[in-house]
């Protein structure tokens, strides 16, 4: 090999480089692997207890989501933090693919826990059928949300809006699942929420990507809710919201 | 009588607003805070996400424009340079001057952008173009100085552009250039009967001791192309490690087809006469290696 002769063709220089650079890559996913692997169990976690609203009567609803924010939220919350503290560390968009599936799960959960009447606060109740907003899912995780001035960890939009549609879909079940258990105040309530969602996803601009793939789910949501609306109304069965 | 408001164009279109018969916009209070449990219950939430990802989507329509002109111009970069016929010598005038004057419109190309990928927004939108740039111009940096271009001077290439190359920017670029020094190695032996090889007089490496190669000390292009591919099987990995095993696997074909052209001419390279040219043309740019090319 010519690499002993002094004019080599490779400057020492570039091994340095290209070692610094790979190396740095292959650390910071590991940690990302493992930080990212002890959230996606947390997740699973508060996915597990928030599946029981499928089966869990509006009247035992309170404590269900308290042991959900409990065993459920506050890990994830820990988890999120850890995960911001390490990922600043780095160009955000290098390695966002990394988390940015669990980040979206976190949002969901949170989402769909705070509209069902749980997240609450002393200064503020939960109350059923409240949207957080991302600036207040941002205070619930304690991270910045939708950066644009500087180069750290957030929840951006894009994660907001695919939470969103998560919840559209599970509370699209739900609607169903709550007349089995005699609560159709609850289906009449997802159907208006749904809807209004979906209407807030038309106003957007959808260029070919995930985000707008997961969008044209929610007319499905849209459409479940309304057939069981149907069929509620065909039976005469929705209470008249005037009394 | 207040006059007539007539919408400006870029806000005139918002759907959701709401307009009295002036024109003017109707408070959202008014038209929406009563009744929160109706329909649209979230547009000015939506409305605010709009605009965000509107602003996101025209500033990646923006990128991915430039992206495809400058990777054209690098392109044409690159043929440019497989003209040249001579090792680690200056690039001859004419073609020199036509690539500097592409590098000067990839640079007022990539300006225009600047301001897009700056900071954060560097990794969130492709630029492939830049492994183009980078292969373009280490190319021409090799055919002068039979070296290896470093990072630092691929970033300095690119001034007066302010745009952070990234390790994977280099890395791919100089896989790709494996591919150009492959093509260049191809044809220039087929002209000359021997396998391109640095001129001693024509560069200050005076001092050079250690003769290890069969062309009197002077590196051989083939020696150049192994190395470099040494090199990169020792590295680790950077950017996507798909990408760069496929890369990988690419390179070290064309190191392959350059060890049998380099065979080729010391077995019975003399028997042919000089000049003598197989079924390959300048234009061309050669034959059975488009695998390199993408």
């Amino acid at each position: 090999m010519a690499a002993s002769n002094p004019p080599n063709m490779i400057d020492p220089s570039i091994i340095e480089y290209l070692k610094a650079h790979g190396e740095e890559e292959i650390q910071v996913g590991d940690k990302l692997h493992q930080i990212t692997a002890t959230l996606n169990r947390h997740i699973s976690t508060c996915q597990g207890l928030l599946t029981r609203i499928h089966s869990t009567p509006s009247s035992k609803l309170a404590p269900l989501l308290k042991q959900v924010e409990e065993t459920g939220i506050k890990p994830e919350i820990e988890s999120v933090g850890e995960l911001s503290e390490f990922a600043s560390n780095y160009p955000y968009y290098k390695y966002n693919h990394r988390w940015t599936r669990s980040v979206q799960n976190v949002v969901s959960t949170i989402l769909l826990t705070a509209w069902l009447g749980g997240m609450g606060t002393e200064s503020r109740p939960g109350e059923l059928g409240r949207l957080l907003t991302i600036e207040e899912v941002g205070e619930i995780v304690k991270v910045p949300v939708n950066l644009k001035d500087r180069d750290a960890f957030h929840i951006s939009i894009e994660e907001y809006l695919l939470a969103l549609t998560d919840i559209s879909e599970e509370l699209s079940r739900l609607a169903m699942n709550s007349v089995t258990m005699g609560d159709i105040a609850l289906t009449v309530r997802v159907s208006g929420f749904v809807k209004d969602l979906f209407a807030g996803f038309q106003l957007l601009n959808l260029k070919n990507d995930i985000v707008r793939k997961r969008v044209d789910a929610v007319k499905y949501h849209v459409k479940k809710v309304e057939d069981v609306i149907y069929d509620l109304s065909l039976r005469n069965l929705i209470p008249r919201q005037t009394e | 009588m207040s006059e007539v408001i007539v919408p400006q164009k870029g806000e005139g279109f918002v759907a959701g607003v709401k307009r009295d018969r002036q024109g003017k916009e109707k408070p959202m209070s008014m038209s929406r805070g009563n009744a929160p449990q109706q329909g649209g219950a979230y547009t000015t939430m939506f409305e605010g996400f709009r605009d965000e990802l509107d602003e996101h989507h025209d500033r990646r329509m923006r990128i991915g424009k430039v992206s495809r002109d400058v990777t054209a111009l690098s392109k044409k970069i690159i043929f440019s340079l497989q003209r040249v016929r001579k090792l680690s010598q200056p690039i001859p005038t004419h073609i020199q001057k036509d690539i500097d004057q592409r590098l000067q419109e990839i640079a007022t190309q990539l300006k225009e952008i600047e301001p897009d990928v700056q900071g954060m927004n560097r990794y969130r939108y492709p630029l492939i173009c830049l492994e183009e740039f980078v292969e373009g111009v280490s190319f021409a940096h090799y055919l002068r100085h039979q070296t290896l271009m470093t990072p630092a001077q691929a970033q300095d290439a690119l001034l007066p552009v302010n745009i952070h190359l990234t390790a994977p920017d280099y890395v791919f670029g100089i896989f790709d250039l494996t591919g150009e020094m492959m093509r260049f190695a191809t044809a220039v032996t087929a002209l000359s009967g021997s396998m391109p090889t640095g001129q001693k007089n024509l560069e200050d490496d005076a001092d050079k001791s250690g003769a290890d190669d069969d062309q009197g000390g002077q590196r051989s292009i083939l020696t150049d192309m192994q190395d470099v591919s040494s090199m990169l099987h020792i590295c680790p990995t950077v950017g996507k490690p798909g990408t760069y095993a496929k890369k990988l696997s690419i390179m070290i074909e064309q190191v392959r087809k350059v060890e049998l052209v380099g065979y080729g001419v010391t077995v019975r390279g003399n028997e042919r006469p000089k000049g003598w040219i197989p079924d390959l043309s300048e234009a061309a740019g050669g034959d059975g290696e488009d695998t390199a090319m993408t």
